[in-house]
């Protein structure tokens, strides 16, 4: 009871159901695309309450990608399909953050590092947020600015090194519905500026009658402003022991993209020890006002055949099994299933040329209270 | 168009408060289950944050400063 008492509604280590003082974990993800690409990523988390008012929250991770990339969009064989790399690609990416809070009594103030780099990429990226509870802390106010620093580099183009800048505000809002109901609704606003073409990503079109086909790069605007809208729900049943947790999320930007996330998922208790979380989320977008499988003429100054800007859907069904020791050990693990194709996209139209797009992907999660 | 989205943020905003319930800190048991958390831990919630971004055109919306990245 006394943890419910000092529930902290906005926490995001929501676990401290506990009179704990931190906790640590570890988890790893291993992700396969059919004929694409593999994705291992181990990831050490932790985080702790200091002097019962700082809190600090820290991460570390490595990506290890393997396989084969979209690279070229042809319609060499009379349509636009999608090529991969014809050799296989590995690279690494590291990344950590930290993030540090101070609450004062009602009020909480955070502030944030992040960084990751990759041979081609480097992020630098800093966040502010503030915290405010109302009403006993049934209502939490949340307002927040972030800026990004990014670098694009590219392994067939060692000159390069493009700058993107990203300015981030969002704005929330998080309120105790019932004893047994919970929701939260946030706003971000993203505006960015510079680099955005992948420099490894090409449309080559042949037109009726002419020999010599038509090679262009990945050319995108060198801005993008984005909303995206994320408002998630969750409702306890003692009866059932479960909990549905429910999320939505709206997203556009200026490059023309609109699109829906809807994820549903159920939490059963099965015992003290034993849960199961199965879920389903649904993805649909819309296609970027630039993006084209094929170069139409007259040849325009912005064009990208990356499928990711193109119109689709996607379903992908997870499980989640977690197991809880006497001690506080919480092993978690999740499958889950992409199946990403312009056929599912919300209302028909989708991408002709979308390639489908079929993955799998497993979580491991170990993490201890201290 | 804006006055449907506006129509729809305050038609949410209307049913999530009419929707609440006097609720006293003694009653905020459920409240602090751990599959009432609006997050999954950091490395389960980042390592499907990053998947679905790399293959999607949408992200965000649940924090900021959080960074980019080169994903393929």
């Amino acid at each position: 009871m006394q943890a419910a008492l000092a529930l902290p509604i906005l926490t995001v280590a929501a676990k401290a159901g506990a009179a704990q003082v931190g906790e640590v974990g570890i988890s790893l993800l291993g992700y396969r695309e059919r004929g694409l690409m593999k994705v291992t990523e181990p990831v050490l988390w932790g985080h702790a309450l200091l002097a019962d008012v700082w809190e600090v929250e820290a991460s570390v991770g490595t990506d290890i990608v393997t396989g084969a990339s979209p690279e070229l969009v042809t319609n060499v064989s009379g349509k636009p399909v999608q090529s991969v790399t014809a050799a296989s690609i590995s690279e690494r990416r590291n990344l950590g953050d930290i993030r540090v809070t101070r609450h004062l009594g009602d009020f909480a103030l955070s502030g944030s590092y992040a960084q990751s780099n990759e041979h081609d990429y480097h992020s630098k990226a800093y966040g502010l947020e503030a915290r405010w509870d109302l009403d006993q802390k049934r209502t939490t106010l949340i307002a927040g600015y972030g800026r990004s620093d990014d670098h694009v580099g590219s392994s067939v183009d060692p000159t390069l090194d493009a700058p993107r800048d990203t300015h981030e505000f969002l704005l929330g809002l998080t309120q105790v519905l019932t004893p047994l109901s919970i929701v939260q609704s946030t706003v971000a606003v993203s505006r960015g500026r510079g680099w955005y073409n992948d420099p490894y990503k090409y449309t080559l079109t042949y037109y009726p009658g002419e020999i010599l086909p038509v090679l262009m790069p990945d050319t995108r605007p060198d801005h993008r402003d984005s909303l995206a809208w994320l408002t998630r729900y969750r409702r306890h049943f003692p009866d059932a022991r479960g909990t549905l947790q429910a999320e939505y999320r709206y997203f556009r930007d200026d490059w023309g993209v609109r699109a829906h996330t809807l994820e549903i998922g159920w939490a059963q208790e099965l015992s003290e020890r034993w849960s199961i979380r199965p879920a389903l989320r649904y993805y649909t977008q819309g296609a970027a006002d630039f993006y084209s499988p094929v170069v139409p003429r007259p040849q325009p100054a912005v064009l990208s055949s990356d499928q990711r800007l193109g119109a689709f859907g996607g379903l992908s069904p997870s499980l989640r099994v977690t197991l809880r020791l006497d001690d506080g050990l919480v092993v978690e693990g999740t499958a889950g299933y992409v199946h990403d194709a312009a056929s599912l996209r919300l209302a028909g139209g989708g991408s002709e040329a979308f390639s489908t797009l079929r993955a799998v992907y497993g979580i491991v999660s170990i993490s201890r209270p201290f | 168009m804006r006055a449907a989205r506006f129509t729809l943020a305050a038609a949410l905003a209307a049913v999530a408060a009419a929707g609440c319930t006097p609720v006293a800190p003694y009653q905020r048991g459920y409240l602090a289950r751990p599959d009432m958390a609006l997050e999954q831990d950091p490395g389960t919630t980042q390592a499907l944050d990053k998947t679905f971004a790399a293959k999607e055109a949408a992200n965000g919306g649940a924090r900021v400063g959080g960074g980019g990245c080169g994903c393929n």
